[in-house]
């Protein structure tokens, strides 16, 4: 890269950098501050600095059972939507007839309706099954709510697999099963990545089904817990900025821990442009 | 390949099973949950009763509310009344008041409503009253002899039966910042003119006269506009005049409420488009707003902050010649799920809401919301009993404006609660006169509704 | 008739077992519900379960009665400013970012982590603080201007009825552009490094290989993006409900379909709150519609390119 280039490639960067960061630190640097200097002094860091704030917070809300409760739902889900997906992209994309055409534009059709629209049934089948107001309850939504794009993405993915190393293995005498274990999901890691990430940001944030299907406080999922708590402290920055604040910072530091292992996943392997 | 067909036919027999199984419970839902209400709790539950009266089974009730700010209050109050009846405990479990309406009616559609729950006045708590979600209180006992029509009508069908216990009233005012009021030489204004003149001198002295704004759009109308209406249009006798048909909705006396309205604009902050609710209260509690109008309610938010310096409020004074009247509404009742297994407790603790123990604790747990029940408490909020010392004063007090017509919506029909609202921003804006929001305001209602049409005759 | 079939599961029964657990779930927890909910858009009646039949009146209603009409072509008109905003300024950034992070440099995994991490917040987070950020009183936006002498700059932004849509917009531009960025950034590390390399011995500018070579094998990656794009903007709720409510303050002019939707059918109008299901559902339809005749288009389109090439 020449100078000006290099100047220009950081500028650029590091003036959305600010502009990402900026509210992140917003929202943290004033959940340690008293209500009157978070108005007086929004951006600087903190003059007189308080726990207060999260030390109610913590005390009311069971922040280690929502986290627990929100890290299996989205571990579980997402192993689902990944297995389920792909099998069933791997399906779509090589089974060439009018059903699978069929099946896919069904499957796509999922992505283009307010989920919301379906409360109702979604909540009888819950009762039905005796999963309301348990955390199993949202894991089948979940996965249900994950097949559109997860499908969609990852069918597109394989279909830019050339199509020779299925012939090979196929001549090999692989059954279909192999050729998707041993060829296709290792080859789909960068799209199965992508689906992933896709799907855990709308998990971990969901509050619409949590909030419909649960009301136990064992089985409550950090978004639920947070918007209640929320609810309750609206008046009070502090406490609103710092329940937030628990909210955001363990899945901001799990996504750095993960990042470079997303992007790796990401960009490795054969994704053809 | 017989593993496919096999595959294939549970499929089918699984989303027949999920088309068929969605409904059924709907259907069996109010035959399987009457029966055990109807016929089982006598069984089972007299007998013990008699018998084994003091080894009563414990019971724990859910009471849902859109109250979430009180939380820490309604612990105390429910461990009071769990002190009185041992066996009986009662779980405050709120839901944000925006989601609250959506969450409760989709609980109580499937049948997983809290046991109590907060209803919400007129058409509102209506509805779930006509879809046989809230129980009937007419054989609560003591019901009438405990609250006085008013108090129950927002909670009563046509024919006078009630479904709900009024828990509270709220009231409205203006909060002002005393010490602005004296290093500007302003004393509490009495009639309206006096109160623009005293919005004049703090507005040269550099300080917002009032912080309200319209971000939210729900606050001008509620906490302003329904505040002053009752002083333009005289109180209840007047409101019932537009009820009735004698007098039209865009008539001289709303006229001149919107043009209040109008009157305020240049008090209001300078971005007042971009002002929400919360902001309205943070201008006032630092300062940098002289009053704003709000409801009761907010005397906790406000103490919270602990503002430094004296504040209390007064009510919002009638134009020149006019008589003052309060707008003091009726805003919470818990009522009873019609479908609870533990209707027998539940109601224990409904007829607990109209002692004197509860208003005390209640009135004073939460400061602006004023209990409602005959049996009247002392109440030790300061601010609260300025508040209630207006009703006194006054030549009366009024609910809120036609509020059940307000909230009707005919189908197809704009609520006239929105186009009032709109208007009364509009004029704001300076985008509508007083008069052309007053008769936006008459069109939408008598579109539907038969004694607007033929009014002022 | 029973050798046909037979012959057709053993030509294609793997593929139907491989397809069987998406399928089985998505019917039973999406498709079930949604299609059962559909069929409420041709009741009326008060609350979540309608029960009176009245045909097609409700989605005629839309299109005729002026006040739903104006309603619904309102939220239409805001989701395609809402959706084009998304798509056009999105995206390019994503493209631009992810050109400028394909290169190698220190510090790029510091980049490369940053413009990804809005995306991990909630809206509830992102709605409160923007809000708080663009509040006209102590917003660190109009404090900024008017410290820098521009106060006429410093506007109500989400009070103002042509500015708050875009404000809203660009917030949940900032929230999601790490999507784009991401998806470009795999496609543009995936182009050899031997056809870009030939490019610069030839002596191409860095300008001619981003559009001649770079650009046009993104292309697929270009039509995940934008129908992802399509589709999830054509849904988005979240963003207006936390910064301008359900009504779309101020005024509708941020009152998008799903607004729309949530408000009809699933809230009911403040203060009231009693919904209208039958009519929700007829909004959710006619929004499953346009995106459904979108997405078949690009999909149609798409192929035949794919045919010609």
């Amino acid at each position: 890269m020449s100078r000006t280039q290099k100047f220009f490639t950081y500028l650029a960067l590091s003036i959305w950098s600010f502009i990402a960061i900026f509210p992140i630190w917003t929202l943290i640097v004033n959940s340690f501050k008293p209500q009157k200097e978070i108005f007086q002094n929004p951006f600087g860091l903190p003059q007189t600095f308080t726990l207060d704030g999260y030390k109610s917070v913590w005390l009311k809300g069971n922040f280690g059972t929502y986290f627990l409760n929100t890290i299996y739902v989205t571990v579980i889900s997402l192993a689902l939507i990944v297995f389920i997906g792909s099998l069933a992209a791997y399906a779509l994309a090589k089974w060439k007839s009018k059903a699978s055409a069929a099946l896919y534009v069904f499957f796509i059709a999922g992505l283009m309706i307010p989920i919301r629209l379906g409360t109702i049934d979604l909540v009888r089948i819950m009762q039905f099954l005796k999963l309301h107001d348990t955390i199993w309850s949202l894991i089948p939504v979940y996965v249900a709510m994950g097949m559109p794009i997860s499908i969609f993405i990852l069918t597109a993915f394989v279909q830019t697999l050339p199509k020779e190393m299925f012939d090979a293995a196929k001549v090999d005498g692989a059954s279909e099963w192999r050729i998707y274990l041993q060829i296709v999901v290792p080859l789909l890691r960068p799209a199965i990545a992508t689906v992933a990430i896709f799907n855990m940001m709308k998990i971990w944030n969901d509050f619409w089904f949590p909030l419909v299907f649960i009301r136990a406080e064992e089985s409550r999922t950090i978004s639920l817990g947070v918007s209640l708590l929320f609810g309750q402290y609206r008046t009070d920055w502090t406490r609103a900025l710092s329940t937030l604040s628990l909210a955001a910072v363990p899945i901001l530091i799990l996504y750095i821990l993960l990042s470079r292992e997303f992007i790796k996943g990401l960009t490795a392997g054969a994704v053809k442009g | 390949m017989k593993k496919t067909l096999f595959a294939l036919l549970m499929v089918l027999a699984f989303v027949l099973a999920a088309c068929g199984g969605a409904p059924a419970p709907a259907e069996e839902a109010p035959a399987a949950e009457e029966a055990p209400a109807a016929e089982e709790a006598p069984a089972e539950e007299e007998a013990p009763a008699v018998e084994e009266a003091p080894a009563a089974e414990p019971v724990e009730l859910v009471l849902g509310s859109w109250r979430a700010d009180d939380v820490d209050a309604w612990d105390v109050i429910l461990a009071k009344f769990n002190e009185e009846h041992p066996e009986i405990s009662v779980k405050f479990d709120p839901t944000s008041p925006v989601d609250y309406d959506t969450t409760l009616r989709t609980q109580l559609e499937t049948g997983s409503a809290p046991d109590l729950f907060f209803v919400r006045s007129f058409a509102t708590g209506l509805d779930l009253f006509e879809q046989g979600f809230v129980a009937s209180m007419k054989d609560l006992p003591g019901i009438h002899d405990n609250f006085n029509a008013g108090a129950l009508a927002p909670w009563s069908t046509a024919d006078g039966e009630p479904f709900a216990v009024p828990i509270a009233a709220v009231s409205h005012g203006i909060y002002y910042n005393q010490d602005l009021f004296e290093a500007n030489g302003i004393a509490v204004p009495q009639t309206w003119e006096e109160l623009l003149a005293a919005a004049q001198t703090l507005k040269d002295a550099g300080v917002i006269p009032f912080s309200n704004g319209t971000k939210d759009a729900w606050d001008i109308n509620e906490v302003v506009m329904m505040t002053i209406i009752p002083n333009n249009i005289g109180g209840m006798d007047g409101r019932m005049a537009y009820l009735n048909g004698e007098r039209c909705f865009n008539d001289a006396d709303m006229v001149a409420a919107y043009t209040q309205i109008q009157d305020l604009a240049p008090f209001l902050p300078a971005d007042f488009t971009a002002t929400d609710y919360y902001t309205s209260e943070q201008l006032f509690v630092q300062g940098q707003a002289a009053m704003y109008f709000d409801g009761s309610w907010s005397i906790t938010p406000v103490e919270k902050d602990a503002p430094d310096f004296n504040w209390s409020v007064f009510a919002a004074p009638p134009a020149e010649g006019k008589d003052q009247y309060i707008s003091f509404h009726m805003d919470a009742a818990i009522g009873m799920n019609a479908a609870t297994e533990n209707a027998e407790a539940a109601q224990t603790f409904l007829e607990w809401l109209a002692t004197e123990e509860f208003g005390e604790a209640f009135g004073n747990g939460v400061p602006g919301f004023f209990p409602v029940s005959n049996n009247v408490p002392t109440l030790t909020d300061p601010v609260a009993n300025e508040f209630l010392s207006f009703n006194s004063k006054a030549a009366g007090t009024d609910i809120r404006f036609v509020w059940e017509k307000l909230m009707a919506q005919p189908d197809g029909f704009a609520s006239p609660y929105t186009v009032m609202n709109d208007g009364v921003i509009a004029v704001l804006k300076g985008e509508q006169t007083p008069q052309e929001a007053a008769d936006s305001l008459q069109e939408a209602i008598a579109t539907w509704y038969e004694p607007a049409q033929n009014c002022g005759n | 008739m029973i050798k046909n079939l037979k012959k057709y599961f053993s030509e294609n029964g793997i593929w139907l077992l491989f397809v069987m657990p998406a399928l089985l779930i998505y019917l039973v927890f999406m498709a079930a519900p949604l299609l059962d909910s559909m069929r409420l858009s041709f009741y009326t009646g008060k609350g979540y379960t309608p029960t009176e039949f009245v045909g097609f009146k409700n989605y005629v209603d839309l299109f005729t009665n002026p006040l739903w009409r104006e309603r619904f072509l309102g939220a239409l008109k805001n989701t395609i400013i809402f959706f084009s905003i998304h798509m056009i300024i999105q995206n390019s950034l994503g493209l631009f970012f992810a050109n400028l992070l394909s290169a190698e440099f220190k510090g790029r995994n510091f980049f490369r982590t940053v413009i990804f991490a809005p995306a991990t917040l909630s809206v509830l987070i992102t709605g409160f603080l923007w809000t708080l950020i663009l509040n006209p009183y102590w917003g660190a936006i109009n404090q900024s201007l008017k410290a820098i002498g521009l106060d006429s700059w410093a506007k109500p932004w989400l009070g103002d009825e042509h500015l708050a849509l875009p404000v809203i917009s660009l917030t949940s531009v900032w929230q999601w552009v790490g999507m784009p960025t991401v998806l470009f950034l795999a496609g543009l590390l995936g182009i050899s490094d031997e056809i870009l390399e030939a490019a610069r011995v030839d002596g191409a500018s860095n300008w001619h290989i981003f559009w001649k070579i770079k650009f046009p094998l993104l292309k697929p990656v270009i039509g995940v993006v934008a129908i992802l794009t399509f589709v999830d903007n054509f849904n988005a709720f979240d963003v207006i409900f936390a910064m301008a409510g359900a009504k779309g303050e101020p005024g509708y002019s941020t009152d998008l379909l799903a607004t729309f939707f949530y408000r009809t059918g699933i809230a009911g109008e403040h203060p009231a709150g009693i919904p209208n299901m039958g009519m929700g559902a007829a909004i959710a339809t006619l929004i499953f519609i346009i995106l459904m005749v979108g997405v078949l288009l690009w999909l149609y389109s798409s192929r035949k390119n794919e045919e010609l090439a």
